[in-house]
């Protein structure tokens, strides 16, 4: 089964792609942010530098752990159902479950390595350019040189592989196991919710100037969205009953999105996480510094600590989801041609399928954007009202709008780029290429 | 550009002739391993009538068939449906022109997982943005047989009932021609009776024009006239056919054909 797995790598080294990707990207950052922990155990580091590293590995060091394993279960999840078919021809020739999940598993774990691999050299770097950033900001002594050891290295190579044999595990199961959909708990959506709202709300409980002021309002906002996140199937459907839009294009999208709704969440999970995490961290960083800035006094080496840590987790973040919406609506997208060859052979012109694909791309950006931002505006409010005394920050437009902007255009870009690609087949052989 | 468009709009009358092709030839794949599907095709049809395409497996019906409804674009030579010359349009006149005038049913069933049987029924009309008429819809779905399968998806459905939502739906937009690529392949002989039943009488009762794929001499004898096609070149033709002449010039096909490509 492993000689198996190697070679389906090697044939089709496209398929792997997007978790080859998701995989380098995880192990990089997890071990440049890893690579801290290492600078800080050499000898001669003193205490505020080596605080100032640690808190930053651990604190994006954790946030990077959970978006790998989300980021790689993700790619795998469409890999694994792409190849559905495949799998269930292996299946029929006698494959035992336990073959499959040996092959599948394999696979994931050599791309993975791979992945790893390539991602020591990028994740040096990376390290000796974040002690430089540190330093330059005056959190670290000039004194400190970066070094890169073994709590990286086991790190990053221990959470992408367990990452990837984990999902890549529930991936095959998932198919292995029949089309029944494994049931979430709404337990944990329901906690998730329950501990966001008590976090936002004990945000009333701090003064405008304490130091821990921004961590209860961030946690809540971001418990929220992990809750909206986990619940996005039903409110896809939900949103969808309530749907009715004009036009062929519209008609079949809603059908489609109806259709797929269980599908598609992981693409609405990761809008909402992304519409919530960036909207809230950045709008209330900026009332900070507004706040900070027009009361006269200097910033400790506590605050911008946090504040480049906020950024960084930002950034990471941003780039993190939009590698994942692009990844796997590319890889749905393109899995749609014989669905969009399909359309074409009943009479759909190639600008009435593009036309679809358009219309489920928006409105999973609106719904998505609209149980983000509501996550957002639960830490937000509280945030402003202790901080100022407003209630909705000015700085909070800017920030939405250009958050908004960057979803629906990894979301909406994505897809109508891909589809413009796959109409390229002719519709009667993109509908017998599968047949 | 789809040409004589003004002058063959859907309300116009059909043409005399509902389908032309002129020396048409097809091939796929590269120069050095090239197949020659089609290989000089010229053939009529009058509107009207009912002909069954014949030939061994490979010898080129179904890209006939595709090239005549300008779902794949012949590398020479001329197709003419209905008066209107289909060589050189974009895909999305090709599209707007086949709505109104050419039903197609195909060799895989081409039913659109996320619709129940009756939305994909109606399926063609709605991206016309033609009237939807659910009650004639579903008359010609009980026709088919599956009156009482409304509202199941392609997935609830056995192959035969698949391939009878797909001949409802090329019957529901009311075209001038059908090409049906195998309707009955996947049939028992009761449904596939019915379904040339229905095919018969789209031809006699509404003028519509029918060509149909078949391995069948029996559903060929339903036709008015069989098309034999060997090695991409049509091998002749037979009028007013019945099971067992259709089954004697098959077994002899090829007999007199020119030997390669
Ligand atoms: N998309 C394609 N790419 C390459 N070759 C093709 C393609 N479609 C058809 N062919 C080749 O063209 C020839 C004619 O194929 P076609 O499908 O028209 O045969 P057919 O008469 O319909 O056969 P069958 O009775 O088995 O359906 C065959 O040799 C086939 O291999
Ligand atoms: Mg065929």
């Amino acid at each position: 089964m492993l000689v198996l797995a190697l070679r389906s790598v090697r044939q089709r080294p496209g398929r792997f792609l997007a978790t080859l990707l998701s995989a380098f990207l995880g192990a990089a950052i997890v071990m440049a942010f890893n690579s801290l922990h290492d600078t800080a155990g050499a000898p001669g580091v003193d205490a505020v530098s080596s605080e100032t590293l640690r808190t930053a590995a651990g604190v994006v060091g954790g946030y990077g752990t959970l978006l790998v394993f989300f980021a790689v279960a993700s790619a795998l999840t469409v890999n694994v159902r792409q190849r559905a078919a495949e799998l269930e021809l292996l299946r029929c020739s006698g494959a035992t479950p336990g073959q499959l999940k040996r092959m599948v598993v394999g696979e994931a774990v050599a791309v993975a390595l791979v992945g790893t691999a390539a991602a020591v050299l990028p994740a040096v770097l990376g390290g000796r350019l974040l002690v430089e950033l540190f330093q330059d900001t005056g959190q670290v002594a000039r004194s400190v040189d970066h070094s890169f050891g073994a709590v990286a290295l086991s790190s990053g190579v221990g959470v992408t592989l367990v990452a990837s044999a984990g999902a890549a595990l529930l991936a095959v199961r998932r198919v292995t196991r029949g089309r029944r959909t494994v049931r979430r708990r709404p337990v944990f959506a329901w906690a998730a919710l329950a501990a966001g709202a008590v976090a936002a709300s004990s945000t009333f409980a701090f003064s405008a100037t304490d130091e821990m002021l921004m961590a209860f309002p961030a946690q809540g906002a971001i418990l929220l969205s992990v809750g909206f996140a986990l619940m996005a199937p039903k409110l896809l459907t939900g949103v969808l009953g309530r749907l009715a839009l004009g036009g062929a294009s519209g008609w079949l999208a809603v059908r489609n999105l109806r259709r797929r709704a269980g599908e598609l969440s992981g693409i609405l999970m990761a809008l909402i996480l992304f519409t919530a995490v960036s909207t809230a961290t950045l709008t209330m960083q900026a009332v900070e510094s507004d706040e900070v800035a027009a009361s006269g006094t200097v910033k400790s080496v506590a605050a911008k600590n946090l504040e480049t840590l906020n950024y960084t987790v930002v950034g990471i973040i941003v780039v993190f989801v939009c590698v994942m919406l692009v990844n796997s609506l590319y890889a749905a997208t393109t899995y749609r041609g014989r669905e969009f060859g399909q359309q074409r052979l009943a009479g759909a012109t190639p600008g009435q399928v593009l036309g679809v694909v358009g219309v489920e791309g928006l409105v999973l950006t609106v719904v998505g954007l609209l149980f983000g931002t509501a996550a957002a505006l639960a830490g937000i409010v509280p945030f402003t009202v202790v901080r100022s005394d407003a209630v909705l920050p000015g700085q909070l437009v800017g920030v939405w709008v250009a958050v908004a902007a960057v979803g629906a255009a990894a979301t909406v870009g994505t897809s109508l780029f891909t589809a413009r690609r796959v109409l390229r087949t002719p519709a009667v052989r993109a509908v017998g290429a599968t047949a | 550009m789809v040409r004589n468009r003004a002058r063959h709009d859907p309300r116009t009358e059909p043409a005399a002739e509902a389908l032309r092709l002129v020396k048409v030839t097809k091939s796929y794949g590269a120069a050095e391993n090239a197949v020659t599907a089609l290989d000089g095709v010229t053939l009529g049809l009058a509107r009207g009538t009912f002909t069954a395409v014949m030939g061994p497996s490979g010898s080129g019906k179904s890209t006939l068939l595709q090239c005549a409804a300008g779902l794949e674009r012949p590398d020479a030579g001329i197709v003419r449906v209905d008066g209107t010359e289909l060589t050189g349009a974009g895909e999305t006149d090709l599209t707007k022109f086949r709505r109104g005038r050419v039903g197609f049913v195909f060799q895989q069933y081409n039913l659109l997982e996320t619709l129940t049987v009756a939305q994909n029924t109606v399926l063609p009309l709605k991206l016309a943005g033609r009237r939807v008429d659910r009650r004639r819809a579903t008359e010609i779905l009980t026709a088919v047989g599956l009156g009482d399968r409304l509202g199941h998806r392609p997935d609830q459905l056995s192959g035969g009932q698949r391939q009878r939502v797909a001949i409802a739906r090329a019957l529901v937009a009311e075209p001038r021609v059908i090409f049906a690529d195998e309707p009955t392949g996947a049939l028992d002989t009761r449904s596939a009776r019915d379904v040339l039943a229905l095919l018969r009488e789209a031809v006699r009762a509404h003028g519509r024009t029918v060509v149909m794929v078949t391995h069948d001499p029996v559903a060929a004898s339903w036709a008015d006239s069989v098309l034999f096609l060997a090695d991409g070149r049509l091998a002749g033709r037979m009028d007013a056919p019945t099971a067992d002449t259709v089954a004697e010039r098959l077994a002899h096909l090829g007999d007199d054909a020119p030997v390669g490509v």
